[in-house]
C-alpha cells in the first residue's frame, strides 16, 4: 500500500509516495535522489545515515519513510551555501579528516548540531555526539582536529 | 504489509484484537524497522506515534509520570529525570548513540522486553510502574512482574503501554546504573547493574537495598535474595563481598557470541561491588570499611 | 612547508575529492544507478560445508520479476584463484562455507529478488565441519578440496591434511644453537578472523553493451583484477571486457577483488547480465559482507627463542599455521608473509620456521591490511617482552642490542642499506614518556593498574609488479594523470597529483587524477600492498619528466635555448636565469597539435630494476615503533588506552598529512583487533556476530588520540625516497597494548583479542582477581 509523504528537505516541500516499510534512508536515497546520505550497516549502529529531522540528529536507516510526513529535515546537501562550505565541511577537509569520505557526511551532520549548541565542546560533548558515527580510516584523531577548527571558526577563535 | 496510524487509544486497540498475531506495533522504530528488514514484515503495522497524550513528561506529586512515547533523550535531557531518577537517568544517559536516542522510546524498550534493556533494571529497582490498555479496561502492573521472558511482557499481543509510572525514592537514597560493555554505550549492555541504597537517618546502616540485574537471566530482575542480606545492616567491605558473590548467584546468565556465562557473573559481581560502594559513599559521604 | 629543494612535495594540500565528498556527492559504486537496470542477489550456503546434491531453480524462474537464474552450470567449467585455481564463481559440487555462493537472481526489485532466492530449492548432503585450522591438518578431519594436492615441498616424512601451501625460513643451525643458549622462552600466540568492515558495501554493476563488450562497475581496489576475473570466468578475451572504477568507501584490501579470489560478485554480475539480457547491480549486504567476502585469518604460531644471558638472541624455532579458509584465496601469499616475519626484523642468526596454511570451512583469507604481518608482530613482539622478563632485562634496552645495522641482514632482507628501527625506538619511548638515563630507559611515573608497553614493526612493501602512468598535458597546461590505481584515501589523490605538479612546475590545482577505466588506464595490480606511492608515484614522476621534457624540446628552438636550461615556473616555460626569455606552457602544449598530436608522458615503475637495486645496495624498509599506557579495571577486565605513540620511517612524506592520515588508520585498525573485533562462529560455522550489533569496531569514545611521529632520513624506493604508508601501522598495536597490559598486572595474554573476558580470565588465572 502506498503512502503520500509530504515533507521538507533542506527547506524545500517535496511530495512523493512510499511504502511502510520504507526506511527514510531509502526514501532519501532511492525515491528523492539524496545520495549523500549513506548506506552501510542500515540498523542503526554506524551514523553513515545521519540525518537532521526536526532539529535532532537521527540515524534515518532506522527510522521510517511514514514519519516524515511534516517534518523538517535537513541532509548534508543541504549545508553548504551555495559555493561557499559549512565551515564543519570546510574543516573536515582542512585537517585531513576525509579519507574515502564515506563517513563524512553523517559525521558532518552530528558535529554541526553539537556546534550549533555550543562551539566550546568538551571532550564529552564531542564524545556524546559522535560516539555514534564510525569511522574506518582515520582513527579519529583528524576527525577530533577538524571538530575543534571549525568550533574555532564558528566561535571567530581562528 | 498493511499499516495503521491510530489516533486514539480505543482505535490502536481495535487494530491489535483485529489482527491478532500478525500485528506489531512501531513507535520510535530503532528495534522494529531492523526486523522488517532482516526478519520478516508483519502483516500489519500499526505506528502508535500520532496517539495523543503519551509523550509527556509529568511532575506528580512523589512520582514522575512518563508517557510511553517519550524519546530516551527526551528523559536525558529532562531536569527533573536527572534530579530525582538518577538511576534510570543513567541508564539513558548509556544509551546507544546520540541517534538513536533521538528516536527511541522508553514504551518500546519495555515492550521489546530483551534482558539487556538499558531502562529495564532501573525501572525494577524504582519500583515503577507499568499502566496498560487492554479491550477491556485498563491495568497497573509494577515492572517487578511485567517481564514474562525474552520478548515477552504484560502488555502481550493485544495491550498497549500507556504510562510509565515512576515514583520518587524516599529520602536518603542513592542509586547508581552502571552498564558493563566493551565499548561503552554504543554496545548492548552484556551485564546491566542497578543499585539503589536508602540508609537509616544516622546514616550508617541501609534502611533498603535494591539490585536490578539486567542482561543475566530471561528477564531483567531483583536479586531479592541479596537485597534481603543487606537491610537493615551496615554496609562494611565483607558484606560487600559477600552480597556481590550472592548477587552473581542470583542471576543466571547465558553464554553467547558476547561472552560467556562464567564472565557475565564475574561482572556482576563486580558491578554489584562497585555499586554498593559507590551509593554507599554517595549516602554517607564515606568509604565502606 | 616544503622541503626547501621542492615546490610542493612534503606539504599537505587539500585532498584532490575533498569536496564533492563533503557535500554529498554520489560518487561511491553504491550510488550507481544504471539504466533500466535488474536487481541481482546471490543465494549463499546454508552448510559450512556439504555436497551439492542437485538445484532446482525451476519456481525462482517462474516467478514473475525475474529475469534470470544461473549456478555453475551456466558458466564455463572454469575455476580461479590467486596461487592456487581452486574456486569456482558458483559452487560446483560442493559448498565449503557458510557464505559460500550458490546461484544468483536478476529481477525487478530487491523484494522479488529475496523471494526468488527463497525458491531455489538446494539438496544439500551435509558433511563433517572443521573450524580450527590446527584440526584440519589431523588424519580424521574432512578433506575439503578432493582435487587439491598437497604442497610438493612439504618436508618429508610429515603426514597432515588441508594444508593449501606450506614455507618454510631456514637460517644457520638452529637446533644447536638454541641447544647452547643461555635461556629460552617457549610460547604460543593465537589471533582471530577480522573483518576489514570498509563502510561502503560492495557493489558490482553489468551491463552487456550493443557490440557485445561486458562493461562492468566496480567499488574494487584492483580493476584490472576484476577484469581478468570477468574474462576468465566468463571465457571472454581481455578486450571484450572494460571495467570502470567508482570511488570506494573504504577498502583495506577486502575489496581486492581478482587478487583475493575472494567473493567474485563481479563475475557473478556480468554473468547475470549476459543472462538476463539487461544491466544488473548487486550491492552486498553489511552482514552478508561479514559472512562471505574477504578477511583477514587468524593465525596460531609457535615461537621459540634461545638468547645468551647478555641479551644477544641465537636462535629461533616456531611454527605458524595459517587459516585460509575454505579457498585458498590470498592464504599462501599472507600465509607466508607471516612465517617470514615470524623470524621477526632483529638479528637471527639461526631460525627455522615451518609455517602451513590450512584450508577451514570458513570465509576466504584476503589481502588485508598488511596480510599475516599484524598477526606475527603480535606474537614476535610479545615474546620480546617475554624474553626481556625471563632475561631480568628492560625490554627497550634489550630491543636494542638485537637491532640490525647498515649492512646486515634479517629474515627476508638479505642486506639492509639503511636501518631506522634504533631511531623510531628510542623516538617512541621518548614520546611514550621514557627518561633515557644511560643506556636505561626509565618509565614516566604511572598510576594504579597502569602499563606502558612498546612494540617494533616492519612491513615490507609486497614486491608486487610494477604499473605505467600517463600524462598528458592539455593544451591550456593543465594536467590529466592516468594510473591504473584508485582512491580511497590513499595517494592517488594525495601524493601522486603533488608529483605531477612539482615536476610540471603546475599549481597542484590544474591536476587531475583520473578514476581507472580498463580500456584507458595503464595496466596496475592495484591499491594494494603499500605500493601506490611507489609504482604509481615513480611512474607518474618519470611520466611527468617524460612530458616536460617533449615540452622543452618544443619550446628549446622557440626561446633560443638548450632543453637542460630551461624550467617550468608559474605555467611559463622559460630559460633558468633568464626569466624574461619565456613562452607559455599552454602556448608549447596547444603548439604540440602540428608537431607530435599531444604532450602525453609516458612513465613506468621498474620492478626488475627497482629489485635488482636493493640486492646490489640493500634494502631500506620502512621501519615502526608503538607505545602506549594503558589501564586495565582488575574486576572486569576492560582496558582503556590513556596514551597513544606511532613512530614511523616513511622514507620521505610527499604529502605528510596523508601519511598521518594512514598510520593513524592503520593503527586503530590494529586497536580493534586487539580490543574488540573477531569473527565468531559456532561449531557449525555459523557466523553468530555478522552485523555491527555485534562486530564491534573501535568508536570515537576508546580512542586515543594517536600522536605520529616520523623519522626521517632513511630513504626508500619510491620516488623522492618515499616508502610505502598504508599497512605498516597496522603491525604493532596488538603487541604494544598487550606488553602495556602485561606491565600493568604481570599477566601475558597469548591469545586475541585483549577483550575484557580474555584480560579477566588470565588476571583470574594468574590469582590476580
Amino acid at each position: 500500500m502506498s503512502l503520500t509523504i509530504n515533507t521538507t528537505i533542506n527547506g524545500t516541500p517535496v511530495s512523493a509516495s512510499a511504502e511502510p516499510s520504507t526506511s527514510l534512508l531509502e526514501f532519501l536515497r532511492d525515491t528523492l535522489e539524496y545520495k549523500g546520505t549513506k548506506l552501510c550497516c542500515n540498523t542503526g549502529e554506524c551514523g553513515a545515515c545521519t540525518i537532521i529531522f526536526n532539529g535532532k540528529p537521527i540515524n534515518s536507516c532506522v527510522t521510517m519513510a511514514a514519519d516524515a510526513i511534516g517534518a523538517q529535515i535537513t541532509t548534508i546537501e543541504g549545508l553548504a551555501d551555495g559555493d561557499t562550505l559549512h565551515p564543519v565541511q570546510q574543516a573536515f577537509i582542512d585537517t585531513g579528516a576525509v579519507q574515502c569520505g564515506y563517513c563524512t557526511p553523517g559525521y558532518i551532520i552530528s558535529v554541526k548540531v553539537l556546534l550549533d549548541r555550543t562551539t566550546k565542546p568538551t571532550a564529552e560533548d564531542i564524545e556524546e555526539a559522535v560516539s555514534g558515527n564510525i569511522c574506518r580510516c582515520t582513527g579519529y584523531t583528524k576527525i577530533v582536529d577538524a571538530i575543534q577548527l571549525a568550533a574555532d571558526r564558528m566561535a571567530g577563535r581562528s | 504489509m498493511d499499516y495503521f496510524e491510530p489516533k486514539t487509544v480505543s482505535e490502536a486497540l481495535a487494530l491489535l484484537a483485529q489482527h491478532g498475531a500478525e500485528a506489531k506495533v512501531i513507535a520510535g522504530g530503532t528495534d522494529v524497522m531492523v526486523d522488517i528488514k532482516y526478519k520478516e514484515e508483519p502483516g500489519c503495522l500499526v505506528n502508535i506515534k500520532k496517539l495523543p497524550g503519551l509523550g509527556a513528561i509529568q511532575a506528580n506529586g512523589g512520582s514522575l509520570r512518563i508517557g510511553p512515547l517519550v524519546t530516551i533523550h527526551d528523559i536525558e535531557t529532562n531536569a527533573l529525570a536527572r534530579e530525582k531518577l538518577p538511576v534510570l537517568w543513567e541508564a539513558c544517559h548509556q544509551f546507544a548513540s546520540l541517534q538513536i536516542r533521538n528516536t527511541a522510546t522508553i514504551g518500546g524498550n519495555i515492550c521489546r522486553a530483551s534482558p539487556s534493556g538499558e531502562t529495564l533494571a532501573p525501572l525494577l529497582v524504582l519500583e515503577a510502574k507499568a499502566k496498560m490498555a487492554f479491550p477491556d479496561g485498563e491495568k497497573t502492573e509494577p515492572f517487578t512482574s511485567f517481564f514474562q521472558g525474552p520478548g515477552k511482557s504484560s502488555v502481550g499481543a493485544k495491550g498497549l503501554l500507556t504510562g510509565i509510572d515512576v515514583p520518587y525514592p524516599a529520602p536518603g537514597s542513592h542509586g547508581v546504573y552502571l552498564k558493563h560493555a566493551v565499548r561503552g554505550a554504543m554496545d548492548i549492555a552484556m551485564v546491566g547493574v542497578a543499585v539503589m541504597v536508602t540508609t537509616n537517618a544516622a546514616k550508617n546502616s541501609l534502611q533498603d537495598a535494591r539490585i536490578g540485574l539486567g542482561a543475566v537471566a530471561p528477564t531483567p530482575i531483583r536479586a531479592t535474595k541479596t537485597e534481603a542480606l543487606l537491610r537493615g545492616k551496615p554496609l562494611t567491605a565483607a558484606l560487600v563481598k559477600e552480597a556481590a558473590a550472592m548477587a552473581a548467584a542470583e542471576s543466571s546468565p547465558i553464554s553467547d557470541q558476547r561472552s560467556s556465562a562464567e564472565y557475565r557473573r564475574w561482572i556482576v559481581e563486580a558491578l554489584t561491588r562497585r555499586g554498593l560502594e559507590q551509593t554507599w559513599k554517595a549516602a554517607t559521604g564515606k568509604e565502606v570499611v | 612547508m616544503a622541503k626547501a629543494e621542492y615546490t610542493v612535495l612534503g606539504t599537505s594540500p587539500a585532498r584532490m575529492g575533498g569536496v564533492e565528498r563533503v557535500i554529498g556527492k554520489g560518487i561511491y559504486g553504491i550510488d550507481l544507478a544504471l539504466k533500466d537496470e535488474l536487481h541481482g542477489g546471490i543465494l549463499r550456503s546454508q552448510y559450512a560445508h556439504a555436497k551439492i546434491v542437485s538445484i532446482d531453480t525451476s519456481e525462482a524462474r517462474k516467478l514473475p520479476g525475474v529475469h534470470a537464474v544461473v549456478t555453475a552450470v551456466d558458466a564455463p567449467d572454469v575455476r580461479y584463484g590467486r596461487t592456487y585455481i581452486d574456486r569456482y564463481m558458483l559452487a560446483k559440487n560442493k559448498v565449503r562455507y557458510m557464505g559460500d555462493p550458490v546461484a544468483a537472481v536478476a529481477a525487478d526489485s530487491p523484494a522479488i529478488v529475496k523471494q526468488a532466492l527463497k525458491k531455489i530449492k538446494v539438496v544439500y548432503e551435509p558433511l563433517p565441519v572443521v573450524i580450527d585450522q590446527e584440526e584440519a591438518m589431523k588424519p580424521e578431519a574432512p578433506t575439503l578440496h578432493d582435487d587439491m594436492p598437497l604442497p610438493k615441498n612439504l618436508p618429508e616424512g610429515v603426514k597432515v591434511k588441508n594444508v593449501c601451501s606450506y614455507t618454510v625460513v631456514h637460517v644457520g643451525d638452529p637446533d644447536k644453537a638454541m641447544a647452547e643458549a643461555d635461556v629460552v622462552v617457549d610460547e604460543v600466540y593465537e589471533t582471530k578472523m577480522i573483518h576489514p568492515q570498509y563502510l561502503e558495501p560492495r557493489i558490482a554493476a553489468a551491463q552487456v553493451e550493443p557490440d557485445g563488450r561486458i562493461t562492468v562497475w566496480a567499488n574494487a581496489q584492483a580493476p584490472f583484477g576484476v577484469r581478468t576475473d570477468v574474462a576468465r570466468l566468463l571465457g571472454v578475451p581481455l578486450n571484450r571486457v572494460r571495467v570502470l572504477s567508482t570511488e570506494l568507501g573504504g577498502g583495506f584490501g577486502g575489496k581486492a577483488s581478482g587478487i583475493t579470489s575472494g567473493a567474485a560478485i563481479e563475475p557473478i554480475c556480468a554473468l547475470l547480465a549476459v543472462k538476463a539480457k539487461r544491466p544488473v547491480m548487486i550491492v552486498l549486504d553489511k552482514a552478508e559482507e561479514t559472512i562471505s567476502t574477504t578477511i583477514r585469518s587468524g593465525a596460531k604460531m609457535y615461537i621459540k627463542t634461545g638468547v645468551k644471558k647478555d641479551g644477544t638472541i641465537v636462535a629461533r624455532t616456531g611454527k605458524v599455521v595459517y587459516d585460509a579458509g575454505a579457498y585458498s584465496g590470498f592464504g599462501a601469499m599472507a600465509g607466508a608473509r607471516c612465517t617470514n616475519m615470524l623470524g621477526g626484523w632483529y638479528l637471527m642468526p639461526n631460525c627455522h620456521i615451518d609455517g602451513y596454511v590450512v584450508y577451514t570451512n570458513k570465509q576466504v583469507c584476503g589481502p588485508v591490511r598488511g596480510p599475516g604481518g599484524p598477526q606475527a608482530a603480535f606474537a614476535v613482539e610479545s615474546h620480546m617482552d617475554s624474553l626481556a622478563a625471563k632475561l631480568g632485562m628492560d625490554p627497550i634496552e634489550f630491543r636494542l642490542k638485537n637491532t640490525p645495522k647498515a649492512g646486515d641482514k634479517i629474515v627476508g632482507v638479505p642486506k639492509l642499506r639503511d636501518v631506522s628501527l634504533d631511531e623510531t625506538i628510542t623516538t617512541a619511548a621518548e614520546k611514550i614518556g621514557f627518561k633515557q638515563v644511560g643506556a636505561q630507559f626509565v618509565a614516566p611515573a604511572l598510576g594504579k593498574n597502569q602499563g606502558i608497553g612498546i612494540a617494533t614493526g616492519s612491513w615490507i612493501e609486497s614486491a608486487g609488479p610494477g604499473g605505467g602512468a600517463v600524462v598528458k598535458v592539455n593544451e591550456d597546461g593543465s594536467v590529466t594523470v592516468h594510473i591504473g590505481k584508485i582512491d580511497m584515501g590513499t595517494a592517488p589523490r594525495f601524493g601522486i597529483p603533488l608529483i605531477a605538479a612539482e615536476e610540471l612546475g603546475v599549481p597542484v590545482s590544474d591536476v587531475t587524477v583520473v578514476n581507472v577505466d580498463t580500456d584507458a588506464s595503464p595496466w596496475d595490480a592495484g591499491t594494494v600492498g603499500s605500493r601506490a606511492i611507489i609504482v604509481s608515484g615513480t611512474a607518474t614522476k618519470l611520466a611527468a619528466i617524460d612530458a616536460r621534457n617533449q615540452l622543452f624540446k618544443m619550446a628549446a628552438s622557440q626561446l633560443e635555448a638548450s632543453p637542460d636550461d630551461l624550467e617550468i615556473k608559474d605555467k611559463q616555460i622559460r630559460v633558468k636565469g633568464t626569466p624574461s626569455k619565456s613562452v607559455a606552457l599552454a602556448t608549447i602544449a596547444t603548439n604540440a597539435h602540428n608537431v607530435i598530436g599531444e604532450v602525453i608522458g609516458r612513465g613506468y615503475c621498474d620492478n626488475l630494476a627497482m629489485m635488482a637495486e636493493e640486492k646490489a645496495h640493500g634494502n631500506s624498509p620502512p621501519f615502526t615503533t608503538h607505545a602506549c599506557i594503558v589501564e586495565v579495571s582488575p574486576d572486569t577486565g576492560n582496558v582503556k588506552i590513556l596514551k597513544y605513540v606511532a613512530v614511523h620511517d616513511v622514507g620521505f612524506p610527499i604529502h605528510p598529512v596523508a601519511v598521518e592520515g594512514q598510520i593513524e588508520g592503520a593503527t586503530a585498525m590494529s586497536i580493534g583487533q586487539a580490543l574488540c573485533e573477531q569473527v565468531v562462529f559456532d561449531n557449525n560455522g555459523r557466523t553468530m556476530n555478522p552485523s555491527f550489533v555485534d562486530y564491534l569496531m573501535p568508536t570515537i569514545n576508546m580512542m586515543p588520540r594517536i600522536e605520529t611521529t616520523l623519522v626521517h632520513g632513511y630513504p626508500g624506493a619510491g620516488p623522492y625516497g618515499a616508502k610505502g604508508a598504508g599497512e605498516i601501522a597496522c603491525v604493532p598495536p596488538m603487541a604494544a597494548i598487550a606488553n602495556a597490559i602485561y606491565n600493568a598486572t604481570g599477566v601475558r595474554i597469548h591469545k586475541l583479542p585483549l577483550s575484557p573476558e580474555n584480560v579477566l580470565r588470565g588476571l583470574k588465572a594468574a590469582g590476580k582477581a
